[in-house]
């Protein structure tokens, strides 16, 4: 007995460890709240009693097991009396151990013991259906039942007595998944399973089908075969298996959001049985010891996150596929990307993959189609639905969203994206906090999905559409994971068409079906439509005519990029086409080559696609022939084009393809060309306009008079490159002005004048992305000086250093100020304006007493009171405090007032004078100001009189219009 | 001001090359009957300065003050109205303007231009109708559709206004155009008249030119003034005292065609020419004609060709550029011509050392 017992036990440990760990950790590494204790001594509680009611259906039942389930009320009546507990235990061996390590016993420990018993009492059960019921054969038991393998590898399947278990089970499937599905022997396994099931059922129904077929006449109401061999389950799908998987996977990683603690499917009982199963097996190998490690794992796989998975991958790094596994855990929880995008051309199954793959996983589907309303309103409302409500109803499944063709309408399919969009966008939002939120929902003691925010994306969306570029789900195609769907290999549908047939009673060959499926462009709905129908009509499939007996091809216009790839890449010669060489001749890929291009249309795009890819092309060209030719093509192509363009003649376009077929003909390989979207000339087209477009301005600004003679064309072709040399002389020495030479100042005079003449200045400039001929200026100077008019812009060749002088900074600075004052010089004598009046006062040589007048007109307001501080010609050193010179503005207008005028500085200070004019410039000026004279002086032009004298201050040019400031 | 403008001649009498040409249009004009004209000659040569010189010998100095116009034309075409807008040089006497701006439909901006002109015409002081002059520049770029509508007005109007026009090739004006007007071909200057007016400037500039520098500099000019000009100040900028063996800098874009015609000559082979495809891109994005970059690409390669050869090459070229007139997309037949090139250079190499 006590030999037998820890054994027993351990395998108890194994079938129900999952949700006993959780317990046990709880109650080992944290003192636990009371309500959870009692909570415990619930379930224990119960347990006993409805297994003991149910005794009767135990058809054996062990002295020992009843013993226990004794025990285990036992304990429970005496609760608070653990003392009393030991002797009546049966498993004396190790209570004992427990006793004497626990001898002081706290109630926790006493928790702990009580509840221990159960695995095991529940392993007896099991033990017991084992020696019982089992059956080598799963359709042998009926009701729910168990895979066990045996060290040895015999495998059996246990009938399962779940009736006192039933919480216990519920819970141990809902650790299920998390586990990871894809683990590979588990899919290995499940697939098992359910090809026996399918297989059964196909063939009960295919039997009678059969007989149905043979035995009377078509039935009227027969089902279409499409509807009929559907896939129902995932091994059974057509589609590429790295897709399927990719979704499937998908698909799982929501699990550990989704199925908190929620009741499960039954396909997900099974799933989690198989997984049990597959535990079982391993652990068969783990020594006993590892147990409590494997507790922890265990616990680990339900807590998701933290350092457990660190643990977790040590114990099983040699494991491969328990390694995916645990990446699958580790990365669990809703998935980065919350929706996914499944994109193709029709009948490849992209539809059936969603519907199949979700029920897999157990979910409901909802399907929002096409021809349901998808206003936005509508839609919003019932997507809300369906993500995050639980249904109340008998199918509690959670939901799975399908939407279907939602590139369909623009308008109304918009709706659609824009809702997801939305709630996707929420979810990032809320992503920290809804974190902590599916932890504790991890750990299973509650449910608080309802703790979450409304809007959040709370169960799968998968999106379904044809075009993948469709303009509405630009958006959606950055926040959706995208799966592009490619044809299955025909192998695979012409064996399943195969089948199908033979299953129908229909006789087919099948290089016939192959022929079909590459004729339908292995569309299977296609393919399945034709062969009903022909079926219907009692005909063969015939391999020749098979263009008539297909009826209704589909009407699709490829992307210019299938085109192009056409157009490149030759088609592969499979084994079994080439039986039927001859029918395919190349008469055939031409006229398939041309209706193809015809469809398309835009050959302008068409030919600027090929031009832009056809160099990279790997094709053997020793003396550049096919490159010649197929330039030639692309030539007659664009002279076609012209020429198309300017007479109108549109009926010629029907020649265009022929000149694509051409290029095929030349270049196509077999390889895979890598194609891109003919960027460079539109690239060239845009920045020809703008540069065009800066000339155009810049030539505008030039006096007529040197911009007649020059056009673009002679710009660019003699100007440019000599302009900049003329512009950036190297004998410029960067000094300041006044240090020059004579001749150089002449010399940049002459320098500053082209400027002005031709417009061009210097400008700061900000460090543009490309810094091309200034580089290395960039590098030193923050600040960058360089053309206005981008000139330098001309040269500036790829690959290609103009050697034009490249002025200092310095220089430039200097040159562009004066190129500004030269021209407001020039504007003024335009305008005939004397503004350089100051300096005619500067270069007449102060005489004595010189006296000027100087008639100014429009004098300002504001600027007149600094005038008109006015004082007697002897007072000339007053005013020098102003115009730092002798000279003195006195108005002869004003002479009256200026008489009654105190002076407020005198002249014995002349920096004191200073301040006071500044500071109190304007007392000043009001005091002397008399209103009627300001009016009186703004009637008519103001006098004013020079009065040089002498002086012995600090001298000081001034200009003449910093007075009329 | 840069030396072109400073020295350009502004009477007919102080033009230094076709002074024939010139002494000509003064009789011409001072006859008082003005027939249409059309100047046609290469880039560089003087017609525009001619032209100019010519306005004022008719007007006198007045026709000098000139004034931007940036006109929007309200045009009634049938059902509908096109506006466009263009910009005009005018002054008194005389309009000048660039059609082929306004693109594909600078038949209406002839035409309208045209009838207002004739709408108000100038009177002179002897209270007789004067006429005004309508300079239209690159005639040859006029499209087929303007040129043929220009031919019915220049009758109909002639009364009130004279044409000058002003192309580079005479070959791209219709014959009705032509036959309509008093064709005057300004040719390049040959290398002496360019090395006159260097010597010229020099003088008034007061430089030494050493003896043959002058020479020089034509001869690269490739017989454009412009440019012999320009590379003479240029020049001047770079290294005054100047010495015989000074480099006359060139202009950036041949530098970088001649890249280019190293490039092929170096490899032949697709991705090669992929290369050559960018670098031709770069020179047309830099508003450079493909005419120009096919003569100068054709230039540069025969200059390193075999002698045999250059027959062969010449002909494909002149072949290729005439599809590129054609046709709309300049880059596919420079490229094409490069791959014929590669090819044939290839053959070739292939056939002298095996």
């Amino acid at each position: 007995m006590a030999m037998d017992i820890p054994a027993s036990e351990d395998f108890g440990w194994l079938e129900a460890d999952l949700d006993l760990h959780e317990d046990y950790i709880d109650e080992d590494l944290e003192p636990p709240l009371p309500e959870e204790e009692e909570a415990h001594i619930e379930e224990v509680h119960k347990r006993p009693q409805s297994e003991s009611i149910t005794k009767p259906d135990l058809l054996i039942s062990d002295n020992r097991t009843i013993g226990s389930e004794t025990e285990i009320l036992q304990p429970k009546k005496r609760l608070l009396n653990p003392s009393l507990l030991n002797p009546s235990n049966v498993d004396e061996s190790v209570e004992d151990k427990r006793c004497k390590f626990d001898s002081s016993v706290t109630e926790d420990e006493d928790d702990w013991m009580r509840y221990s018993p159960p695995p095991e009492e529940e392993v007896v059960v099991v033990e017991e259906d084992k020696e019982k019921f089992i059956s080598r054969f799963a359709t042998d038991i009926e009701g729910d039942f168990m895979p066990v393998t045996a060290p040895d590898g015999d495998r059996v399947y246990a009938k399962l007595i779940k009736e006192g278990n039933d919480d216990k089970l519920k819970k141990l499937e809902v650790k299920g998944p998390f586990k990871g599905l894809m683990l590979e022997p588990i899919g290995v396994l499940m697939q098992k399973v359910e090809q026996a099931e399918l297989r059964k059922a196909l063939e009960d129904s295919v039997a009678s089908q059969i007989d149905e077929n043979l035995a009377e006449t078509p039935v009227v109401t027969e089902q279409l075969w499409v509807d009929k061999y559907s896939p129902n389950s995932f091994v059974e799908l057509l589609s590429d298996e790295h897709t399927n998987r990719e979704v499937l996977m998908w698909l799982k990683q929501w699990d550990t959001s989704v199925f908190g603690s929620e009741l499960k499917s039954t396909r997900d009982d099974v799933l989690s049985a198989l997984k049990r199963h597959s535990s079982v097996s391993q652990h068969k190998r783990v020594s006993s010891k590892n147990f409590s490690g494997r507790n922890t794992e265990f616990a680990s796989h339900s807590e998701t996150f933290g350092e457990h998975n660190r643990f977790e991958k040590e114990k099983y790094d040699s494991h491969a596929s328990q390694e995916l596994h645990n990446k699958k855990s580790k990365d669990s929880g809703p998935p980065e990307q919350k929706i996914l995008l499944l994109c193709g051309a029709p009948g490849l199954g992209k539809t059936t993959l969603a519907h199949v793959a979700a029920r897999h996983c157990g979910y409901r589907v909802v399907e929002i189609n096409a021809s349901d309303d998808r206003s936005s309103a509508t839609i919003e409302t019932k997507i809300l639905d369906v993500v995050q409500m639980n249904s109340v109803m008998a199918d509690s499944r959670p939901k799975c969203l399908v939407i279907d063709e939602i590139d369909g309408a623009l308008g109304d399919g918009k709706g659609a994206v824009d809702v997801i969009l939305k709630m996707v966008s929420a979810d990032k939002k809320s992503d920290t906090g809804t974190e902590s939120i599916i932890q504790s929902e991890q750990s299973g003691k509650s449910s608080s999905k309802k703790k979450r925010k409304d809007t959040a994306l709370l169960r799968p969306v998968i999106c379904i559409c044809n075009d993948l570029y469709a303009p509405a789900l630009r958006p959606l195609r950055n926040v959706a994971k995208v799966h592009v769907f490619v044809q299955p290999t025909v192998n695979r549908i012409v064996s399943r068409l195969k089948y199908i047939c033979n299953k129908e009673g229909m006789r087919t060959s099948s290089i016939a079906l192959t022929a079909l499926a590459e004729y339908t462009e292995c569309d299977i709905r296609a393919c399945l439509n034709t062969l009903q129908f022909l079926n219907k009509k009692k005909e063969m499939l015939n391999v020749l005519d098979i263009s008539s007996q297909v009826i209704g091809r589909k009407d699709t216009s490829k992307s210019v990029f299938d085109i192009w790839k056409e157009i490149f890449q030759k088609k592969r010669l499979k084994g079994v086409r080439k039986s039927m060489e001859s029918c395919r001749s190349p008469v055939n890929e031409f006229t398939s080559l041309h209706s193809l291009i015809s469809n398309c249309g835009n050959y302008d795009l068409l030919s600027d696609g090929i031009h832009e890819n056809i160099l990279q092309l790997n094709y053997h060209d020793p003396v550049m022939r096919k490159t010649v030719k197929c330039l030639h093509s692309l030539e007659v192509s664009d002279i076609f084009h012209q020429y198309l363009m300017r007479t109108q003649k549109m009926s010629l376009l029907v020649y265009q393809p022929a000149i694509a077929i051409t290029i095929h003909g030349v270049v196509s390989q077999i390889e895979k060309p890598n194609i891109q979207w003919p960027k460079s000339f539109h690239r060239y087209r845009t920045s020809l306009v703008d540069k065009v477009e800066a000339l155009h301005t810049w030539h505008n600004k030039i006096s007529p008079c040197i911009s007649r003679h020059i056009s673009t064309k002679s710009f660019v072709e003699d100007l440019v490159s000599p302009l900049l040399h003329i512009l950036s002389p190297p004998t410029l020495r960067p000094v300041a002005l006044h240090l020059l030479s004579e001749k150089q100042k002449n010399e940049m005079a002459q320098l500053v004048r082209t400027m002005v003449s031709y417009a061009i200045t210097y400008r700061n400039k900000k460090i543009d992305p490309l810094p091309g001929k200034l580089g290395y200026e960039a590098l030193t100077d923050t600040q960058i000086l360089s053309f206005d008019p981008p000139i330098s812009d001309f040269v500036n060749f790829e690959g290609h250093r103009s050697n034009y002088f490249i002025l200092a900074l310095a220089v430039k600075q200097v040159l562009s100020h004066e190129v500004e004052k030269q021209k407001i010089l020039n504007k003024s004598k335009d305008g005939n304006e004397r503004t350089d009046l100051s300096r005619k006062d500067e270069s007449s040589k102060p005489g004595p007493a010189q006296k000027n007048t100087i008639n100014i007109r429009n004098l300002k307001n504001s600027s007149a009171p600094n005038q008109r501080e006015t004082r007697s010609p002897a007072n000339t050193i007053v005013s020098a405090s102003t115009s730092g010179r002798s000279a003195m503005p006195s108005s002869e207008i004003l002479k009256p007032s200026e008489t009654t005028k105190k002076r407020t500085g005198g002249s014995f200070n002349f920096f004191e004078r200073f301040r006071k004019l500044s500071a109190n410039g304007s007392q000043i000026t009001e005091t002397v100001k008399k209103a009627p004279a300001t009016s009186e002086r703004d009637s008519r032009p103001v006098l004013f009189k020079f009065n040089e004298g002498f002086t012995n201050a600090v001298k000081r040019p001034v200009r003449m219009h910093e007075f009329l400031m | 001001m840069l030396w072109v403008d400073k020295y350009r001649p502004k009477t007919l009498d102080k033009v230094l090359v076709h002074e024939d040409v010139a002494q000509n249009l003064k009789k011409l004009v001072t006859e008082q009957d003005c027939p249409h004209l059309l100047f046609y000659g290469p880039p560089g040569s003087g017609k525009k300065t001619l032209i100019m010189a010519l306005l004022r010998q008719m007007f006198g100095a007045s026709a000098e003050k000139v004034k931007v116009e940036n006109k929007n034309w309200k045009v009634d075409a049938g059902s509908r109205t096109i506006e466009l807008e263009l910009t005009t040089l005018s002054s008194t006497h005389h309009v000048e303007l660039n059609p082929s701006d306004a693109g594909f439909q600078d038949r209406y901006i002839v035409q309208e231009i045209i009838k207002e002109m004739a709408k108000n015409r100038p009177i002179d002081t002897k209270g007789k109708k004067g006429f005004k002059v309508l300079v239209l520049n690159e005639v040859d770029k006029l499209s087929r559709e303007a040129q043929h509508s220009l031919r019915r007005t220049m009758e109909k109007y002639s009364a009130s206004c004279r044409l000058i026009l002003c192309c580079d090739s005479s070959s791209k004006v219709t014959e009705a155009v032509r036959s309509r007007c008093l064709n005057i071909r300004v040719n390049a200057p040959k290398g002496d008249e360019i090395v006159k007016v260097l010597e010229f400037i020099g003088k008034k500039e007061g430089l030494q030119l050493p003896s043959g520098f002058a020479a020089r500099i034509a001869e690269k000019s490739n017989r454009s003034l412009r440019r012999a000009i320009l590379s003479f100040e240029t020049c001047r900028v770079q290294q005054y005292p100047f010495t015989n063996n000074q480099v006359i800098p060139s202009m950036d874009w041949e530098e970088y065609v001649f890249e280019i015609a190293s490039d092929i000559m170096k490899e032949q082979s697709p991705k090669r020419l992929f290369q050559v495809r960018g670098k031709l891109y770069e020179l047309l994005v830099n508003c450079i004609p493909p005419e120009i970059i096919l003569k100068r690409l054709l230039y540069e390669l025969l200059k390193k060709l075999d002698f045999e050869l250059k027959h062969e090459v010449c002909h494909w070229a002149a072949y290729y550029e005439h599809r590129m007139r054609l046709g709309q997309k300049a880059i596919f037949h420079i490229e094409a011509f490069v791959a014929k090139f590669m090819s044939i250079y290839k053959g070739f190499l292939i056939a002298t050392f095996g």
